[in-house]
């Protein structure tokens, strides 16, 4: 049994194959999700706001979706634009997600702490939070970095941890209070989302255009029979382009309806009051 | 705020810094570019003595006729390959990647090379079989079929393993092949082996330099 998806030099077939990491992460981080919302529960004072709960749920589920079988083992070794689709849930929507579904007390906790508080404050910096993302972006789609690491559990791993860590920082200052940023206003955010389009597409026009295969690993893995290798390379493009830009243009749009009912009170509907998500600025 | 700045500077230029490195330090294929520009034109396959350039042997090919490989590919550069339709992994990745660059080069080029497969699993590739395989990468490749002892004898006199057949519990047959497609040069006094893990890239640049003029032997390395 394998710990982690990783490239396997066998041919692809639909047998089950879990993996017992992945099932480790998920049980652990619902584990943490359900210890804090008891915490909550027994302090009268934490404020938690649970109401958005299952979005933390979803962003499990797909996380675990992503990272198991069969999506994460045709990522790890089969097929490029699996491979993608895998990048898309666990660097963007899980981390999305997750910090949509954390109870506002989690924030509350972290603006106790004043260490982490800085970190976060630097890590979160729009400017450094846009850096890290795309850093990460541009090497760990790198043909060298995908072929070298992909061929092994551990390498695999990494690249996983790479893009959730690097969503979690990226979604941080857009959806989360703490800390606070008030220089950072709805339409500074929703430029910023939007110049997490650019990097991005240059990417996906490589892979969309590209003559030949980039990456090695898809070229030479055993057929699926599904696709060429050159056809699942313009569909892990696509995925890079279309699916990317619709994620960061559904978030931007939220912010911008946000932002315009803000200024326009005369043309806002009765509807509940704003949660912890976007309130900042 | 100026350190997030400094930071966020620091981390684009040190990645920008190592994708160009990454870029120039080595081509693609992870061949430093150093020794591209001291061997521009040698190949990414293996040269094999000489003898057994030729490659004289005569076969059936899927219409049933019989196919003389060295009279019927003189003249072209051929790629000859020993392997079987059912075959899950290396066969149709070589077949596949062998098709889609011949497609995309010009075809001045590529009709100067000639892609022969021969089966080594002759009890289930018919020749049908063989033809509708081959057809799904690309309708001018060659299919081979022929006694099992005769397309063993050709594999050793080419120094390539012979097929291995292993059955299993359920009576199928398991077959070890030689994974290299052997390269012949046009005039039939070179040729090389391309392993497996050859990529597009490597066939795209090599091919034209087979077909227009076969580029010195690599210089032994010292």
């Amino acid at each position: 049994m394998r710990w982690w998806c990783s490239a396997q030099s066998i041919a692809w077939d639909w047998t089950w194959r879990p993996y017992v990491g992945v099932w480790i992460l998920i049980v652990l981080m619902a584990a943490g999700y359900l210890l804090l919302s008891r915490a909550d529960r027994t302090d009268p004072d934490s404020g938690a706001n649970h109401g958005r709960g299952w979005l933390f749920w979803l962003a499990l589920f797909l996380l675990w979706a992503a990272l198991d079988w069969p999506l994460g083992a045709l990522g790890g070794g089969y097929l490029a634009s699996a491979h993608m689709l895998h990048f898309l849930l666990v660097g963007l929507v899980a981390p999305l997600l997750l910090e949509l579904g954390l109870p506002t007390s989690a924030f509350a906790r972290l603006a106790r702490r004043p260490i982490l508080l800085r970190v976060l404050r630097f890590l979160t910096n729009p400017l450094m939070a846009l850096a890290i993302f795309n850093a990460v972006l541009v090497i760990t789609h790198h043909p060298r970095v995908v072929d070298g690491w992909m061929a092994t559990q551990l390498g695999s791993f990494g690249i996983d941890a790479l893009w959730f860590t690097a969503g979690v920082v990226f979604w941080w200052p857009v959806v989360c209070p703490v800390p606070a940023r008030p220089r950072f206003p709805d339409l500074a955010r929703m430029g910023y989302l939007f110049g997490n389009t650019i990097i991005a597409g240059f990417l996906a026009l490589i892979l969309v255009f590209a003559d030949l295969p980039v990456y090695g690993i898809y070229e030479l893995a055993p057929p699926t029979g599904w696709l060429s290798s050159r056809e699942d390379q313009q569909i892990a493009g696509m995925l890079m382009k279309v699916g990317g830009a619709l994620i960061l243009w559904t978030v931007m749009s939220v912010i911008f309806f946000r932002w315009y009912r803000r200024e326009n009170p005369e043309s806002q509907v009765a509807g509940p009051p704003p949660s912890h998500a976007g309130v900042q600025g | 705020m100026r350190r997030a700045v400094r930071g966020a500077l620091a981390l684009v230029v040190a990645v920008g810094a190592w994708g160009c490195g990454a870029g120039s330090a080595e081509t693609e294929d992870g061949r430093s570019e150093r020794q591209s520009r001291a061997a521009p034109s040698a190949l990414t396959g293996t040269e094999m003595p000489a003898a057994g350039a030729a490659a004289d042997f005569i076969l059936t090919d899927t219409h049933g006729r019989s196919y003389d490989f060295l009279q019927e590919t003189r003249g072209s550069v051929a790629m000859l390959f020993f392997g079987f339709t059912n075959c899950p992994d290396v066969c149709p990745v070589h077949m596949a990647n062998l098709a889609a660059v011949l497609d995309q080069l010009p075809s001045r080029i590529s009709r100067q090379v000639t892609v022969v497969f021969v089966t080594v699993d002759p009890q289930r590739d018919s020749p049908a079989r063989v033809r509708e395989w081959l057809d799904k990468f690309d309708r001018d490749f060659v299919g081979l079929i022929g006694d099992p002892e005769r397309v063993r004898a050709i594999q050793l006199d080419l120094g390539l393993p012979p097929a291995v057949v292993q059955r299993d519990d359920a009576g199928d047959p398991n077959i070890g092949h030689a994974a290299h497609v052997m390269v012949f040069s046009r005039e039939r006094d070179r040729r090389w082996v391309y392993p497996f893990g050859t990529r597009q890239s490597d066939w795209a640049r090599d091919i034209p330099l087979l077909v227009e003029a076969a580029p010195p032997a690599r210089p032994e390395e010292s």
